[in-house]
């Protein structure tokens, strides 16, 4: 808890600078923390590498907007129908997975194939999703403040406050549920699975509880970023969003509460801080996720920690 | 139509050689370093673009070419090998994420060297010969007789000399195998560099027939997991079988139902198969 604390401080950067860059770099930071740290929970305490966050994360998007614009409701209520639709989902992809018992390699190639069958059903489905060429995003999210009433979020400062805020509580959330009993009970589905069988934990719904849990997550970061970009499109679902994910927990710090955003803020940034043109950055990326791996296995957080975590 | 079915029937057998023979190298690295190389479609990318450079560019004839951008998809495995997956050594998540690094990396440098733009090469076996209604390629079919060839020199060297011996026996029992004399490192080393020249020679032949673009290994990295997961794991005739099943459903299937679900069948073939029958459709050889 104390790590998230650290976080706070954030709510004051506008106050100091009104760089719009950096602004918005932390706010794709934020967005993207929030999918990160779902995918931590499934990965890094459930052990469980799964493929299919990319395919909650644009599902999410386009659930949320297409539910905003046909049952005409406001973006938080809209939600709901978006978290609806990815728990399905998720329950479903995740009961055949853990059901037939696969693990490991297995796991991540069949939840990719069904990431990318979404991907394909998205990318076909004219009629709802506009195809490739995606859908535009005119609405923005509204909050009631105290004092201003009902306030349109839009700009960077808005956006700022709203993802940090978003971001936060995530966080919260996550510390919270990895530290209870849900959370051992995870680490020792991760640790042994047969022990953990035989201690008397249902694996199955365990980690069916990490699968999905992290997908929603994901969605509504979806959500936050189709919202914040303003355009929607079937690339959201496409395995190098996963990957981004994967690599942000990775580099950042597997297992820790910070990590995931540390990684994100990374990823989001050093494209920024040095001029690099597209193929650079590809290659610069996968160098880091190489690196990270060889020589830093428990990332950045990790590194920096004296002792090893003890579960 | 019958023709039409036809025709799209060799097709799918020729692209499925080729899935194959990634299949093949996905099998073998798998038994015996206990890691998938996801990097895999690049060294055959890197093998189809040192033949387009070697014959359009440095105009050599196609069989030098071919031959040397063996040599360079092996060095570069081997390159691969020594500083990345030797210390991913059965590890599978870690190995999975090292080489989904390293196709970053060479696929920046393939549009770095030669840019985004697909190339084409000039005809290196032109005409083609008639059965009945259907017209096939010469450079096809000796691709396809190619290929073939070398999964069944891959099979009996794995079955009749010591090194194959040698090779089984490490998938069977590694401890074992390292006490009767076995260099288990230099074997793994040797596999992983052999899947690579594997991958860099089908991707001279692909370069031969298709038109190449640096984004190519990734569609055939998918399909190669698919077809090995498909025919079972360890089974290398099942996995160039698995490849021409996945290749002629892909075809015969787009002629029926909207193209755009070309790259679904595989995807369905994998969740049915692991979900059913496990062990692939031949049974692997764990």
């Amino acid at each position: 808890m104390t790590s998230i604390g650290l976080l706070v401080p954030l709510y004051l950067l506008p106050a100091v600078t009104h760089n719009e860059v950096v602004l918005t770099i932390l706010i794709f930071t934020f967005i993207l923390g929030i999918m990160a740290t779902g995918f931590n929970i499934v990965f890094g305490h459930a052990g469980q590498l799964t493929m299919f966050h990319a395919a909650a994360f644009g599902i999410g998007s386009y659930a949320t907007y297409l539910a905003m614009v046909g049952l005409k409701l406001p973006f938080w209520l809209a939600l709901l129908p978006a978290v609806a639709v990815v728990t399905a989902l998720s329950l479903l992809v995740g009961w055949i997975c853990f059901q037939f018992r696969l693990k490991e390699f297995y796991f991540a190639v069949v939840t990719l194939a069904f990431a990318e069958l979404a991907r394909l059903v998205v990318l076909n489905w004219t009629s709802l999703t506009n195809g490739t060429l995606g859908l535009l995003v005119l609405e923005k999210p509204t909050v009631w403040l105290p004092g201003a009433g009902v306030t349109r979020i839009d700009g960077t400062f808005a956006w700022y406050w709203l993802t940090l805020t978003a971001l936060l509580l995530v966080a919260c959330a996550s510390a919270i549920l990895v530290r209870s009993w849900i959370g051992r009970n995870l680490s020792a589905i991760r640790l042994n699975e047969d022990l953990a069988q035989t201690l008397g934990i249902n694996i199955f719904r365990y980690k069916l509880l990490a699968f999905t849990v992290s997908n929603v997550l994901a969605a509504f970061a979806g959500a936050l970023f189709g919202f914040y970009t303003n355009y929607i499109e079937p690339a959201y679902l496409s395995v190098t969003q996963s990957l981004d994910a994967i690599a942000m927990v990775l580099l950042g710090g597997i297992g820790s509460i910070l990590g995931p955003i540390v990684g994100a803020f990374l990823l989001t940034a050093l494209p920024h801080a040095i001029d690099l043109t597209a193929e650079v950055r590809a290659a610069t990326y996968g160098a880091i996720l190489i690196l990270a791996i060889l020589v830093m296995p428990r990332g950045i957080v990790g590194f920096f920690r004296r002792r090893p975590r003890a579960s | 139509m019958s023709q039409v079915i036809a025709g799209q029937f060799l097709n799918g057998i020729i692209v499925g050689t080729l899935y194959g023979i990634i299949a093949l190298g996905v099998t073998m690295t798998f038994g015996i370093t206990g890691i998938v190389n996801f990097a895999l479609g690049q060294f055959m990318m890197i093998g189809a673009y040192a033949v387009w450079h070697l014959t359009d560019v440095a105009r050599l004839p196609f069989p030098v070419a071919a031959g040397l951008a063996i040599i360079i998809a092996a060095l570069a495995g081997f390159l691969a090998d020594q500083t990345l997956f030797r210390f991913t050594r059965n590890n599978l998540v870690n190995g999975l994420l090292v080489s989904i690094g390293l196709i970053s990396v060479i696929e920046s440098a393939a549009i770095y060297f030669y840019t985004a733009t697909p190339k084409n090469m000039d005809f290196v076996l032109s005409g083609s010969w008639s059965v009945g209604e259907i017209t096939l390629s010469r450079m096809k079919v000796l691709s396809f007789g190619l290929l073939v060839a070398v999964v069944a020199l891959t099979w009996a060297g794995l079955a009749r000399t010591w090194l194959g011996r040698a090779t089984r026996a490490y998938a069977q029992n590694p401890e074992a195998a390292m006490l009767m004399g076995v260099r288990t490192s230099a074997l793994q080393t040797g596999v992983v560099v052999y899947s690579c020249a594997l991958a860099g020679f089908g991707g001279a032949l692909y370069a031969s027939l298709y038109s190449l673009e640096p984004s190519m290994g990734a569609l055939f990295i998918l399909k190669g997991v698919e077809a090995a997961i498909l025919a079972g794991v360890g089974n290398l005739p099942g996995a160039l079988v698995g490849g021409i099943i996945l290749g002629v459903t892909e075809s015969v299937g787009s002629l029926f139902l909207p193209v755009a679900f070309r790259d679904a069948y595989g995807l369905v073939f994998l969740v049915a198969i692991l979900l059913f029958r496990p062990a692939g459709l031949f049974g692997g050889q764990k």
